[in-house]
Parts: structure tokens; sequence; C-alpha cells
């Protein structure tokens, strides 16, 4: 028997929805394996690729995994650790600062570095204006793609492993602190034997997002031009018209992406144990003073500048530098649709991922938290996969039900809507799913008693209690949306664009000059949103 | 006052159920092409929506959407792209004097039809490469030993490549061109990485001695519009027309066809013959620096410099393009061309 039965709302209707939302969640993966029946055994890409491709292609991803992994993890790890220990010049200044590499997504790193990095480029412009015009192209030194792609993901992902260490680190207990000083440990054993240990899940959770992102990267991949597994996909579909291939490296890059998924799951789990904060103790925040106190200001301001400074003077840069490519701009309509676009996504998301949580939480069943446990699938799965998941979706439906949705989802705002969903939907999800984890289930039994039903439950004790996760998920999948760009490049409607999508025109016709406006808008949206949230990413800031 | 916006909002409604419009699928990012359609929608009064995007996942949406599909013409960047969306159905087949009079014949078929022209060429660093080396010079040669190390090109996987190395499929057979992916490879100065313009900064710098690249490219450097310095760069390299003892430089389209579900056929249809008027010709060769497709157009400065005297490969039909691509690409991947 479950819960509430005093309910004016059946059992059965709550389940029929969120069973609903669950499948909906994973249509992409549904029409990924559907693909996949499809193969036909002599695919003459998939035997090509095998014999000629797939070691290089496996070997390139794997290498920009590893450099981004351990560059991620080096920089993220050592900036928290200074901002949350150590007070140095503008320590404080550096805690939020760093937070806005959130806002460059890895595409326009790419454009800057490659523009800085180019004969005759942005490098050479500024060695040849200071210094000596003949040898400019010499000292600038050529880029490999490889080291493009790992510098353009490591600096826009590193955020993740910063925030959730520097979390990790605010919450950890100061007594075990104050016990590794009382042994004589010096700092750098306190920070191998106490503090890195015990931010360990925290960290290992921010490397698995850094995973599932750099793996399902096609924008820098393809920018740069080297041959990863997305890339592989890519040439099965775009060559060899064979997409069922595509779909099988797809899946092949999911259960590569879930298995950092099944990582990070099982040390969420953990990390639950380790977060044992001891209010009482204020932190102690040592000062630092002299050679070390620059070492930490420079080292931060590098991390800052490279980060965030980097990409935004290049596309400051271009625009002042080429102010013709402003004029082309729609920009009322280009920030009418990204606020269109970021309201009615949210609200949908969250609104799907609140009610599937409430469900499951009180209707207990497995079945439901199996499927939706599936729907993180979406996550991992690259954009461009995605758009065409939704596409052969509908299709589907019409040839095999013969329902009609076409004309309604594909080429319409409503299409770009689910395709967002299929994205980010994990995103608001687990966060959900994490607030619902700290609301003790006697709390729901007690206001039961009470004689609430359930619908007052969650408008009364569950929502109250959500309102600040709510507006960071709000914020966070906005983020997603204004700097995503293969789904809404192919689902959106008619002369819809957006600031991605217009970046992404001017950067494909070899204008990156003028990509530097819509970049530039993005960037400051994206500031924008972040800057509004910023205690909420810094989560002990109260 | 209601019922004013009742009005209103009819008068809106039955606007946009009954307006004059074409909708356009497009790969062609260029904002020129924009103002070329507000053109033609003075011109004629019919609207023109376009969604623009790569290739492949446009062509997806398009046969997926089938029967609903609104769209009314598909524009794509590369002959067999073109020849592709072909076989799949996408377009219905067209009859019009005026496109059929102003494209020649190996530009276009029932289906589809060349727009603009693009010429794959040789760059050289004159500082580098004396006159005498590299006149008469064909793409055959470029297998040849004396250029080991010497040469930029971008990757394998790029579609300009594929059609260039279907063309010399095409007409030098399979097994010659093999021995040429072979020599060419060979002779790469780096492992081929950036796009067009990167090849040609590439000679500039004296990192290759020659590049192969498309010539809007290099026009592009040279109008100004990447800034001083790219400027500077593009004038310290030239351009080369090889194979002119013989068949003639390659040449790649891009082109439109009308879709198989076109709502809006007829206008698709004037839509096309615009495309092809003088004035659109010189609109688009002057913006995309791209070759015009129909004769005596008198087109800017920077192209004349570039060369419009010079010998086309004009024997070849350039759907040939579509049915070698496949072969191209694993060739060029089995010689090593990554």
């Amino acid at each position: 028997m479950s819960r509430f039965e005093n309910s004016l709302i059946p059992n059965s209707i709550i389940y029929f929805f969120v069973l609903l939302i669950s499948l909906i969640s994973i249509i992409p993966l549904f029409t990924i394996f559907n693909g996949i029946i499809e193969l036909n055994t002599n695919s003459e890409y998939f035997y090509f690729f095998r014999e000629f491709s797939l070691k290089n292609y496996v070997a390139n991803s794997i290498i920009i995994l590893f450099g981004v992994l351990v560059f991620t993890f080096l920089l993220g790890l050592y900036s928290a650790y200074l901002v949350s220990f150590y007070k140095f010049p503008f320590s404080s200044f550096f805690k939020y600062a760093l937070i806005l590499s959130f806002a460059i997504p890895p595409y326009i790193f790419a454009y800057s570095l490659s523009a800085f990095f180019e004969n005759y480029g942005t490098g050479y412009l500024i060695v040849s204006t200071f210094l000596n015009e003949k040898m400019a192209n010499q000292i600038i030194p050529n880029l490999n793609p490889i080291i493009g792609i790992i510098i353009s993901l490591s600096f826009s992902l590193f955020g993740y492993v910063y925030i959730l260490a520097r979390s990790s680190f605010v919450n950890q207990s100061q007594n075990l602190i104050e016990v590794s000083s009382n042994l004589g440990f010096s700092q750098t054993q306190r920070f191998f034997k106490v503090i890195l240990p015990s931010a360990r899940p925290a960290i290992f959770i921010g490397l698995s997002l850094v995973a599932m992102e750099t793996l399902s990267d096609f924008g820098t991949a393809s920018f740069f031009g080297t041959s990863t597994l997305i890339t592989g996909i890519y040439n099965s579909w775009f060559i060899f018209d064979d997409l069922v291939s595509a779909n099988i490296l797809s899946l092949f890059l999911l259960i590569f992406i879930l298995f950092f998924f099944c990582l990070e799951s099982f040390s969420s789990k953990n990390s639950k144990y380790h977060l044992s904060n001891s209010s009482s103790h204020k932190k102690k925040i040592i000062n630092l003073s002299g050679k070390k106190a620059i070492f930490a200001f420079v080292f931060c301001f590098i991390l800052f500048f490279l980060s965030f400074l980097f990409p935004l003077f290049q596309m400051l840069f271009w625009t002042f530098k080429f102010p013709e490519y402003y004029s082309n701009l729609d920009l009322i309509k280009l920030n009418l649709n990204t606020v269109k676009l970021i309201l009615a996504s949210t609200i949908i998301i969250i609104v799907c991922s609140f009610f599937s949580n409430f469900g499951i939480r009180v209707l207990q069943k497995k079945t439901l938290r199996f499927i939706s446990s599936l729907s993180i699938s979406g996550y991992a799965i690259p954009g461009i996969v995605i758009s065409v998941s939704t596409i052969t979706f509908f299709s589907i439906l019409n040839e095999k039900f013969n329902i009609n949705l076409k004309s309604f989802f594909i080429g319409s705002i409503y299409g770009l809507i689910l395709g967002y969903l299929f994205r980010f939907y994990s995103i608001s999800f687990n966060a959900i799913k994490a607030g619902y984890l700290k609301i003790n289930q006697s709390i729901d039994d007690s206001a039961s008693l009470l004689g609430f039903s359930k619908f007052r439950t969650l408008t009364k004790i569950h929502l109250p209690f959500f309102k600040k996760n709510i507006y960071f998920i709000f914020i966070l999948i906005s983020l997603e949306i204004i700097k995503e760009l293969p789904i809404t490049l192919i689902l959106r409607p008619f002369n819809f664009e957006t600031f991605s999508t217009k970046a992404y025109n001017f950067a494909s016709q070899d204008l990156i000059e003028a990509a530097s406006v819509p970049s530039l808008f993005l960037i400051l949206w994206t500031t924008f949103l972040i800057i509004l949230s910023i205690k909420y990413f810094l989560s002990e800031e109260k | 006052m209601k019922n004013i916006l009742i009005l209103f909002i009819i008068f809106f409604s039955i606007e946009s159920i009954l307006a004059n419009e074409i909708n356009l699928f497009t790969t062609r990012h260029y904002e020129s092409d924009i103002q070329l359609y507000k053109k033609f929608e003075e011109k004629t009064g019919i609207r023109v929506n376009v969604i623009s995007g790569k290739s492949k996942p446009l062509e997806k949406r398009i046969l997926e959407e089938d029967r609903e599909c609104i769209g009314d013409i598909f524009f794509l960047a590369d002959a067999g792209r073109l020849v592709s969306a072909e076989q799949k159905g996408i377009f219905q087949k067209i009859n019009s004097e005026i496109l059929e009079n102003s494209i020649p014949k190996h530009f276009r078929n029932k289906y589809w039809f060349g727009l603009t022209k693009r010429a794959r060429i040789i760059f050289y660093n004159p500082k580098l490469i004396k006159e005498d080396e590299i006149e008469n010079l064909n793409y055959e040669d470029l297998a040849k030993k004396n250029w080991k190390g010497k040469i930029a090109i971008r990757q394998a996987n790029n579609v300009y490549n594929q059609s260039l190395v279907s063309s010399l499929i095409e007409t030098n057979g399979k097994k010659h061109t093999q021995n040429w992916l072979k020599g060419i490879v060979r002779n790469f100065s780096r492992n081929p990485q950036g796009n067009d313009r990167a090849q040609i900064l590439a000679v500039a710098a004296g990192e290759a001695e020659i590049a192969i690249a498309n010539t809007y490219y290099y026009a592009l450097m040279l109008s100004g519009k990447k800034g001083p310095e790219q400027k500077k760069a593009a004038e310290r390299v030239k351009p080369f027309f090889p194979n002119q003892n013989n068949r003639g430089a390659h040449m790649n389209i891009s082109g439109a066809g009308i879709l198989r579900f076109a709502p809006n056929k007829d206008n698709a249809i004037k839509f096309l013959e615009f495309l092809v008027s003088p004035t659109s010709q010189l609109h688009l060769s002057n913006n995309t620096f791209e070759y015009p497709m129909i004769e005596n157009i008198e087109v800017n400065d920077l192209i004349k410099k570039i060369g419009i005297d010079f010998k086309q490969h004009n024997s070849i039909d350039v759907s040939t393009y579509g049915k070698w691509q496949k072969t191209s690409f694993k060739l060029m991947k089995e010689a090593g061309w990554n």
C-alpha cells in the first residue's frame, strides 16, 4: 500500500504521467537502438572504418580525454585549493571570477585559440607590433590540433572540478584539518593526506562531467579537424550516407560515457558520507605573503585570464576591428529568441523533472526508478545525434502508429524544446533528485498524517524547500541552451536564429571575425546569468 | 475594441496562411545570400524564408518530414552532395528554359542546377618556387618526388578534396589515382589540418611551398575582409591554375534543386531563375568571390586579378563527383591521408 491514499489525485494518474515523462526523456536512446536493428551486416562504412580508422579514432579520443582530464584536474583542484585555504591578493575575487569560465562555450574558445596561433593571426599581430615582424610567424608556434582541442576543452570545462572541489573543501571538517596540524603535518602532507582524500568523491564527480562533455564534444573536434569517435559518426553519415553505422558508433560512445556516469553516481553515493561539516568551527584561512602570495595570485590570474578574458578580448578585438559586421545583426530579435527559448524550455524541463521525481518518491515504484535513471543518457548523447533522433522519432510514430505530429514538432519551437528536453532533462532531474534526498521521508509521512494531500505536500512542503534549487537549475539549463548549437541548427523553424547559430553561420563561411558579435552577446548572456546566481555556484556562501 | 483586435488577429493569420513565399534550406552560410534573397522579395513580392545548416542533417530532416515538409528548395555547396540528395529522391524534375539556357549542361541535370562555380587550384609562394618550376603543372604532377614535404592541403573528410579526387578517378581511373594518392601523401608538408585559408597562410609563412585551395578563400583574404595582415599574407602567395595544357582546372559548383513536395513550386522556379539572372550572378560573385555560372558577367577586379581566362575542366560532368566520393574517401584514407 502506498502512501497518501487520502489524495485527490489517484496514484494511477501520477504513475501514468511519470511513466510518460520518463519514456519521453529516453526517446533518443530508443531511436538509436531502433536504428541499429536495421543494421545491414555488410555496411560498407563499418567494415572500412574498422579496418582503417577505428584504432586511430579511438586513440585520438583517448588521448584527448586523458589530456583534458589531467588538465582540468590539476587546474580545477589547485585553484580551488588556493582560494579555499589561503588568503592572497584578490583571492575573494578569484573565488567568483573562476566560475566565469562556464560562460565560454568550448567552440568559442576554439575560435579564439586558433585565431591566436594561426599564421598571421592575433599572436602574429602582437609579436609583430612589439617585436619583429619578420620573425613573428616563426616565434608563434603552430598549434597541433589535438593540443588545441585539449586546451579548448580544459579551459572551458575545468570549472566543474573547481566548483565541486571547492564546495567539498569548504564543507570539509575543520576538526580533521586541525588534527592534521596537531600531528605535525606539513602543508603539503596535509594536502595529500587529509584534504585531497576527503574531497575525492567531489572531484570525481567533476571529472566524470568533464569526461562526458569531452567525449560528446563535436564542435571543437570538428573545428580543429581531428578524427575522434565523433568524427567517425560524422564521416559515416556525411560521406557514406550510413546512418546505421553512425548509430552504432553513437552507442559505443554512449557505453563509454555511461561508464563514467556509473563512476559518477557511484561516487555521488559515497560522497554523502564525506561531507561532514562541523559548522561550529569557522575555517581557518591562512594568510599568504611574499613570494607565495604572488605565486598564488599569478596562478589564479593566468587561469582567469586564459579561461575567460582571453576569448572575451579576442571577440572584443574583432568587434572593434571589424565594426561593419555589427550592422547585419537583428539584435532585438536575437535577444527575444533567446528569452523565448530559455523560458519555454526551462519551465517545461523543470516541471517535468520535478513531477517525475515527486511521483517516484510518493509511488516508490522500481520500474519508474529504472526508466528514469536511463534518462541520463540524453546528456551523454552528442547533440547532433539527438537532433536526428528527434526527427526519426516522429517519422517512426507516423509510419508505425499512424500518428502524424511531424508538422507540429519538426521545424517548430516545440520541436526545439523537445530536443532540449532530451538533452538537458538529466541535469534538472538529477539536481532535483539530489534535493529530494535531503528531505527526510518522515516529513512526507507527517504531512500525510496531518491530512495533507499529495498535491498539498508538493506545493506546501516540497516546493518551498526547492525554491533556491529550482532557480539554480533554471540558470544551469539556460546556460546550456544559450550555448547549444547542433540541436538548434537542425530543428529550428524558418528564419529563426540564436546567437549560437549566427556565430556558427559566420564561422562556417570562414568569417570568424563576423562571428565575434554574436559570440560576444552569447558571452554577455551567459556571464550575466552566472553573476545572477554566483552564490549558488559556491553553495556555502549563504 | 475587442472586435478590432479579433479582426487584427484574423488579418495577420490570413496573411500568414496566404503568404506568397518560398522556404529554403541551405548549406551556404553567406550573409550576402540573404541580401540577394531580399532583392528577390522586393522584385517579386515573394518572401524567402531560410534555414541554414549542415547538409546531411538538413537532408535527413527533409526526408523524414516527407509530405509534411514545407521546404521548397535545397541549396547545397558541392556537386557530390547534390547527387547524393538527388539519389534519395529529394528533388523533383524541373523544366525551365531559362535555367537550361543559362547553365552549361555539365553543371546541371533535370533535378538540380549549378548556380555558382568554384575552382580548386594551386597557390604557391613565389619566393620559394620559380615560375618555370610551376609552369605547365598538372594535378597529376603533385605526386612527383620533387614536391616532397612541400604541399599543404586539408583533411580527407573535406568534401572539396573528395570531389577533386573523384574528378581524377573519373579522368585517370582508379588504379592511377591510387598511385597518385600515395605520392601526394608522401609530399605533404604536415599532417593535414585547418581549412583552405589555413593552407594558403602556411604557404605565405613559408611552412609549405604550395597549397591546394578554392579560389574564393584566397579572394576573401585579398579583399581585406579578414584584416590587413591576412591581406598582406595573401599578397605573398600567387594563384596557379593547373592542367592548362590539357583538360583544365578542377571546377565544383554550389547548386540547388526543388523539393519533391514543394508547396510553392512555381515561386521556387522563379527564384532559381532569378538566381541565374545577370544581376544575381554579379551579386553572388562579388560577395562570395565564387565564379559566376553564366557567361559575360563583368566580375570585380579581385576575381579578375586571380584569373578569369583560365581553362576550366569542362569535359567532365560534375555529377560524376557524386559517383566517386565514397571511393575517393576510402582511397585517400588507405593512402594515409588523415
